[in-house]
């Protein structure tokens, strides 16, 4: 059960960006309000630690911009928004899932038969 | 749900675990990086410990040292002056393990020879240590020298190649 844990947190670090990304296309956001969302998603297995430094990454890649804005809690939050590259990224992005959905897809809905079929000598 | 005000142990357990974040940094992300990281982990601590508490936001981090890598990978800086340092600590420890080492061989070595009324000198790198030996007609004498001009410039040499050599290799292989 455990393992399995693991296994899904590192198929879904692979494409925490995507989800990001797609987050931050709908409006600008901080860090926890994004980790709140993921989980509130179902991304439950997304540590918050994760997302902090992808949203570096993406920064850093110049696919998101940032800004502080005062916040009632104290300390200033950092707000990230999409950038031309970004959008440009997410689309890339997008299509390249869609079609591995769809490659996917294809190998998990065929029948699986009780027994694998022995190799041909 | 625990919103509401923060106690200052709540602020207190934040600081330590951005401090815990911050430490890793320390020496090998730039000085204006490090502190954006601290004001951003502090801030979304904040805010995730007025939703589930302190302990369940900072245990939602996950392992922190996992988080303080990451960090290090997006933004590690030319120099790593941690691995400087302790391969500088690392010199030193080596340079007084020889300069033992040799007293006891020194030492073993005029006994052997049954030196008496004669004058014997060892001078690794004369004038500047980083150890010495001699015996004559007082007896013998063998100093190991802690500080040194040698042990000076070795632990430079130690620091500069230490704290570097990541990004040397990082250029020799991209």
């Amino acid at each position: 059960m455990a393992e399995n844990g693991v296994r899904d947190s590192q198929l879904l670090k692979g494409v925490l960006s995507l989800a990001l990304l797609r987050l931050l296309a709908e409006r600008e956001s901080y860090g926890y309000e994004l980790v709140t969302q993921l989980h509130g998603l179902g991304l439950t297995e997304i540590q918050d630690g994760s997302v902090y430094p992808a949203l570096g990454r993406l920064e850093r890649d110049g696919h998101v911009t940032s800004r502080l804005v005062a916040s009632s809690s104290g300390a200033a939050r950092k707000y990230y928004r999409l950038s031309a590259a970004g959008y440009a990224a997410l689309a890339h992005t997008e299509r390249a899932w869609q079609s591995l959905v769809r490659a996917l897809d294809s190998i998990l809905s065929r029948p699986m038969p009780a027994k694998p079929k022995e190799a041909l000598p | 749900m625990n919103q509401g005000a923060l106690t200052k142990k709540d602020r207190l357990r934040i600081e330590g675990a951005v401090r815990r974040v911050d430490w890793v940094l320390d020496g090998r992300v730039p000085m204006a990086k490090r502190r954006q990281i601290r004001s951003e982990l502090r801030s979304n601590l904040i805010d995730a410990s007025q939703q589930v508490g302190a302990a369940n936001a900072i245990r939602q981090l996950g392992d922190l040292r996992a988080l303080a890598s990451s960090y290090l990978e997006l933004y590690r800086g030319r120099f790593d002056f941690q691995a400087g340092s302790l391969w500088a600590i690392i010199t030193y420890a080596a340079i007084e393990a020889l300069g033992f080492a040799l007293l006891i061989a020194f030492h073993a070595g005029v006994a052997a020879g049954g030196s008496h009324g004669g004058s014997y000198s060892f001078e690794f790198w004369p004038g500047f240590g980083p150890f010495r030996g001699s015996t004559g007609a007082d007896g013998l004498s063998f100093e190991v020298l802690f500080f040194s001009p040698a042990h000076l410039l070795l632990m430079l040499i130690a620091f500069v190649v230490g704290s570097s050599y990541r990004s040397i290799f990082a250029r020799r292989t991209t």
